[in-house]
């Protein structure tokens, strides 16, 4: 670590991180847009001008971003002198940027805009025409490009070639011809093409699939974790008024996925947001299925788990470490066989990057809690050997299988709790009740490295559903010898 | 106690007749002279260019609204009376609103989103009556606040001149 003085005040410094960095840690805001952490050093855009001076040199204005750490450095991001040379170079991007603020969906989180407004340059003091180019020209399924917005950072390019390293595109021509282009005007491919969204400072690079679907300081945004791989990246969830996902986004974590995440796990929520939730209790009775109070049903799965002589509580890869401690307690209470449905690794879904292929999310946080692991096929199996099954967590049914689930027989005793109504009619299911997905409830998912990943309720669950840990809780207490609920449960479900 | 004496009137006085007849005449000449009621509502309340009616949106030569669903109204809008969607679209502005509903009874008419608005795509009409038999159909979408540009002209107007003074 070395010694320099940011603003007056002496901080330490790594030495193999760019000036820019240590400015950054320190709290002083030195504005960037060629430079990003997880991509290498340009000193292109040159936004980031500070004043540095070291020994008896005088001071000079310098790039932070392309700037080594050295002993002694006193730097001023503040001066008069810095001010100048970015509002200077800011003049010049703004040169051919359209003002195409109100129909641009990076609004509101451009660091061009929030720039320009910092450095305060209303006036526009040309008057040639601007740069005229593609406003909307798609690159492939993900990915739209702006060139009129680009400000010729080349971040997009770093990207490609960096992180996925299959460089896709370039900036091309020369001086005011320049622009971001791909090779033949061939469409992106790879699984990170979504991350260009998120390196691109401007709103040149925006997601297709987010395009003009709301602004984003209406949307409320949650940290979570990724359900689609056991790699469990960090990530974001933006909920527009209470109700649909908009957008799913990484979030840094160096532990995890750095800055990045993949395209499956960005996009994956669109199918599962069209999927009809099962957002009610219901029991069986003389003409199928009717509508009961939660409490009624909890109870009927109770009577049922208590009469059976080989239940069995087969859990999804999808329940949280929490959740998974509740259900040993209730597999304890009633000496049911608990287990998890785990789908095989497909390494074809692998990649070097970040994706395992495994798709059960707290694949190593079951199984480190001990629940016994069942391929779809055993636990269709495990199913038929049981007298009363308690099929839970969210996408359980899905798991197990339509067909395989239809093909129980009727002797069994099922209940489903799980987030999303079955496909059709169960001739085995005796009750079921709705239980939050991923972006409704609290938890803890550990990833393949052990990781400990946060979820947190990004929005309301809907009205029906019933939390699997307040379920699970009033079960294990029934169940057990007691047979009175503590007064947590009863607190839990006073809030209710 | 106080006495109170008894003021003797004149001849004049005591006849009273011309003072019913003065009274008359007063009466007489309001009833066929100007009136200074107002047949409210069929004699509709002058309103100027200053008036803050409800906001509306204005509409193009070209049938379409000059919004461009930026948010920015929503964003202004103190009484969260606004709630807009918007879509993509062909014409070369490239997004339009699939949705504008502003709520006419959270609407305190200030006029924040017409300031906000950097596409002069709403203004406050000199529309001022409000009546209805549910609060559902007082939510106003697309259909019922779009205005041809002239009827708005003399806001649009108002507002320039201000802008232009400033
Ligand atoms: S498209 Fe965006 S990231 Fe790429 S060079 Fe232009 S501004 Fe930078
Ligand atoms: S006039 Fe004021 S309260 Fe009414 S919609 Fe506009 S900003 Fe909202
Ligand atoms: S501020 Fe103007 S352009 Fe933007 S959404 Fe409101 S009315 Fe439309
Ligand atoms: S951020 Fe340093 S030159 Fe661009």
């Amino acid at each position: 670590m070395t010694i320099i003085t940011v603003n007056g005040r002496e901080v330490e410094a790594d030495p193999a991180r760019p000036l820019i960095d240590a400015c950054h840690d320190n709290g002083a805001h030195v504005p960037h847009y060629c430079y990003h952490r997880g991509l290498s050093p340009v000193g292109s855009c040159r936004i980031c001008q500070v004043v540095v001076s070291q020994g008896d040199m005088p001071p000079r204005v310098v790039a932070a971003c392309r700037t080594p750490v050295a002993k002694g450095m006193v730097v001023n991001t503040e001066a008069e002198a810095a001010h100048g040379a970015r509002k200077e170079c800011l003049e010049f991007i703004l040169k051919n940027h359209p003002l195409d603020c109100p129909i641009c969906d990076k609004a509101g989180e451009c660091s061009l805009q929030d720039n320009a407004y910092a450095e305060g340059q209303s006036e526009c003091r040309s008057v040639e025409p601007r740069r005229e180019l593609a406003k909307r020209k798609s690159l492939g399924d993900v990915i739209v490009l702006d060139q009129e917005r680009c400000i010729l950072c080349s971040r997009c390019v770093r990207f490609m070639e960096e992180v996925p390293q299959t460089p896709q595109l370039a900036i091309v021509g020369r001086g005011t011809h320049s622009r971001v282009e791909t090779w033949q005007d061939q469409p992106l491919s790879g699984n990170y093409q979504g991350n260009l969204s998120d390196v691109c400072p401007v709103g040149a690079l925006t997601l297709k699939d987010f395009r003009f679907q709301a602004r984003v300081w209406n949307l409320r945004k949650s940290a979570s974790t990724c359900p689609e791989c056991s790699r469990g990246c960090s990530v974001t969830v933006e909920v527009l008024r209470d109700g649909p996902v908009k957008r799913i986004r990484p979030r840094h974590n160096e532990a995890v996925n750095g800055y990045w995440m993949c395209d499956e796990g960005r996009l994956g929520f669109h199918e599962r947001e069209q999927r009809p939730r099962l957002a009610a209790a219901l029991l069986a009775g003389a003409s199928g299925l009717e509508t009961a109070s939660a409490s009624r049903v909890i109870e009927v799965c109770a009577d049922l788990i208590s009469a059976a002589e080989r239940p069995l509580l087969l859990a999804s890869p999808f329940i949280t470490d929490e959740e998974a401690e509740l259900l040993k307690q209730l597999s304890a209470s009633c000496g049911a066989r608990a287990a998890v449905v785990i789908r095989d690794t497909e390494s074809a879904d692998a990649d070097t990057i970040l994706r395992t292929g495994d798709p059960s999310p707290n694949r190593r946080g079951l199984t480190e809690a001990g629940l016994e692991a069942l391929s779809p096929a055993a636990a269709a199996a495990a199913l038929g050997e049981a007298d009363c099954a308690l099929l839970l967590g969210e996408r359980s049914a899905e798991l197990v299988g339509f067909e395989a689930l239809c093909a129980l027989p009727v002797k069994l005793r099922l209940v489903l709790l799980d987030s999303y109504a079955p496909e059709g009619e169960i001739p085995a299911l005796n009750a079921c009740l709705g239980i939050p997905d991923w972006t409704e409830r609290p938890g803890t998912w550990t990833n393949i490295d052990g990781h400990k990943g946060q979820l947190l309720p990004a929005r309301p669950a809907p009205n029906g559903t019933r939390p699997l840990t307040a379920t699970l809780r009033v079960l294990a207490s029934i169940l057990a010898e007691s047979g009175t609920p503590t007064a947590a449960d009863i607190a839990e479900e006073a809030t209710r | 106690m106080a006495l109170v004496k008894r003021k003797e009137l004149s001849l004049a006085e005591k006849l009273y007749l011309p003072e019913i007849a003065r009274g008359l005449s007063i009466t007489l000449t309001k009833m066929f002279g100007k009136s200074i009621t107002r047949q409210y509502p069929e004699e509709p309340l002058p309103t100027t260019a200053v008036t803050r009616g409800q906001p509306r949106l204005v509409e193009r030569q070209d049938g379409h609204l000059a919004c461009v669903s930026c948010g920015l109204c929503e964003a202004a809008c103190p009484a969260y009376a606004i709630t807009i969607d918007g879509q993509e679209t062909d014409r070369p502005i490239e997004r339009e609103p699939e949705r504008f509903e502003i709520d006419m009874l959270r609407c305190i008419l200030c006029g924040f989103c017409e300031e906000a608005c950097p596409k002069d795509a709403i203004f406050m009409s000199s529309e001022l009556e409000l009546a209805d038999y549910d609060r559902a159909s007082l939510v106003y979408g697309l259909d019922q606040l779009r205005r041809q540009r002239p009827a708005l002209q003399r806001r649009i107007d108002y507002i320039h001149g201000i802008n232009e003074r400033w």
